[in-house]
């Protein structure tokens, strides 16, 4: 199951280019980093309570990320988000000059939670793909019906605005809505009974800085 | 002065540009703008394309994937991450100046652009001299540490020497440190050749990310793998001392090479505490401090002295 779904976004010829490179990098984030950020969030939040942002160092560490030109020899990309993770956040603590020891030392956490791949974890695969079937179609309607067509059947999204009787600019806007709040849902990694309630209105509360 | 831009809008922009160069309206240099203000945008960026592309397996519930004309549409998408991983490496930047001899103060940590191109970071208490000949390019360390970063010219090699010791470059970033008895040569980029001249051996091939240390009589060691150590390690570039696990007594030697005040642990238990944190070179009483109060010591400031001692003998 886990395997078809990988070869299907790293399959490549044999000339490579640059851009199929940073392709399957993004592939990557998506299959194997995304799955884990609710737990790097909840870690953060533990380890770093008093200091940096989790939002930031959250959005750095994908800077950092972006920046790979290959991903084939991480084995373990769980443990290398943290490490990336736990590298920015020390450079903001780095910022903030004066460091408070009895917060950092509690990176060292940071091992534990590496050492323990849970059984979801390990189930990978197939709950990831009924995930996304949630993620959709906890949607509001209309923002759903735009996702199953551009996701689902592939339609292009002025082919979505001419079937819908809608102008681009509202198939735009819905998407932008939905991907919002599927981003939320990840950051969350919420339960399923918090998915089939979900609506992107619930947006800025579950955004909400500590 | 504006306000810093939240995460939360930059998440909702990068949502948004994703969108329209799915939509195919996306004017790439405007994206490259927006992207080049902020690593954060680049990381928000990147997030929300893999959320997206995440959502394409959606497809496997439903018809047949497309991939000719998946990949059409991801052309603007690649063009922006492009741009994401360009600027999230930092270039420095910094004047011209013509000499030969650079010697820091205790504390001073200099950077001098050398005539060639290349860039020297000179540590505390340091003293060099740099000799640019038309077949080699020549740098003494006679005292200290020095970090190189090494302007390519394959015509004339880059060689430091330290006592005996020599490290060889073309176009690459290492770092000197004399200690007593030998050298440590940490490599931050490419490749350089070490060796000495008080010992028989062949030149040893250090790499990028390996750590060695040049004995002036014996010789380089095996070099090892140290990647995360020599960034560590080279944090007094930006006048910092990173710890993550060293010992108390270590770290505060550390801090005695660039402070003519010291730090002086009392008591050898104390000495042995492991620490992690990230402090400036320069103050290093908020460092004691900051120690003593997480092993309950206690710090005293006599003259030139900052002295730490346990507040009860330490349990075993």
């Amino acid at each position: 199951m886990h395997r078809s779904l990988q070869n299907n976004s790293t399959r490549v010829g044999g000339t490579e280019t640059v851009s199929e490179g940073r392709a399957r990098v993004v592939a990557w984030i998506g299959r194997e980093i995304l799955p884990h950020e609710a737990d790097l969030r909840a870690w953060l939040r533990r380890a770093f309570a008093t200091a940096g942002d989790v939002d930031d160092i959250v959005q750095e560490t994908y800077c950092r990320l972006a920046g790979l030109s290959h991903v084939d020899h991480i084995g373990e990309p769980r443990a290398y988000l943290f490490q990336a993770a736990r590298s920015v956040a020390l450079e903001q603590l780095r910022r903030a000059r004066v460091v408070r020891i009895d917060t950092v030392t509690e990176i060292d956490a940071l091992n534990i939670e590496l050492d323990e791949p849970s059984p979801e974890r390990i189930a990978g695969g197939r709950r990831e793909l009924e995930r996304v079937r949630r993620l959709i179609a906890a949607l509001p309607d209309r923002c759903r019906r735009i996702f199953e067509m551009r996701k689902i059947e592939g339609l292009p999204q002025r082919e979505i605005a001419r079937r819908m009787g809608v102008t681009e600019n509202v198939v735009e806007n819905e998407s932008v809505r939905g991907l919002r709040a599927i981003l939320a849902a990840l950051a969350e990694g919420e339960t399923e009974e918090q998915t089939a309630a979900r609506r992107p209105s619930t947006h800025d509360r579950t955004r909400k800085r500590r | 002065m504006t306000a810093r831009e939240s995460a939360a809008d930059i998440e909702a922009a990068a949502a948004r540009w994703v969108v329209r160069a799915d939509r195919g309206d996306l004017d790439p240099a405007e994206l490259e703008a927006w992207l080049a203000g902020d690593t954060r945008r680049q990381g928000a960026f990147v997030r929300a394309q893999a959320a997206w592309g995440l959502l394409d397996r959606g497809r496997a519930l439903g018809v047949e994937e497309t991939p000719q004309r998946q990949r059409i549409d991801r052309r603007g998408l690649l063009a922006g991450l492009g741009v994401a991983a360009a600027a999230c490496v930092a270039v420095v930047v910094a004047p011209r100046l013509l000499a030969a001899r650079y010697g820091t103060a205790v504390g001073e940590i200099r950077r001098v652009p050398l005539a060639d191109g290349s860039l020297a970071a000179i540590n505390t208490d340091t003293a060099l001299e740099v000799a640019m000949k038309p077949r080699r390019r020549e740098v003494r360390l006679d005292r200290g540490e020095a970090w190189f970063q090494v302007a390519k010219d394959a015509e004339r090699p880059f060689v430091v020497e330290s006592g005996p010791v020599r490290v060889r470059a073309v176009g690459t970033a290492f770092s000197v440190r004399r200690r007593d008895g030998g050298c440590e040569v940490l490599v931050t980029e490419g490749v350089v050749e070490v060796w000495s001249e008080g010992a028989d051996e062949a030149p040893r091939r250090v790499t990028a990310g390996e750590r060695v240390f040049a004995s002036d009589s014996a010789g380089p060691a095996r070099p090892v793998p140290a990647s995360l150590e020599i960034t560590r390690e080279l944090a007094w570039r930006e006048g910092q001392i990173v710890l993550d696990g060293e010992a108390f007594g270590a770290a505060a030697e550390e801090f005695n090479r660039y402070n003519a005040r010291k730090i002086v642990i009392a008591d050898p238990a104390l000495a042995e505490q492991k620490l992690v944190g990230w402090f400036r070179t320069n103050e290093p009483e908020s460092f004691a401090r900051a120690a003593a109060s997480s092993f309950g010591a206690r710090v005293t400031v006599r003259g030139d002295a900052i002295l730490v001692q346990s507040i009860a003998p330490l349990a075993e």
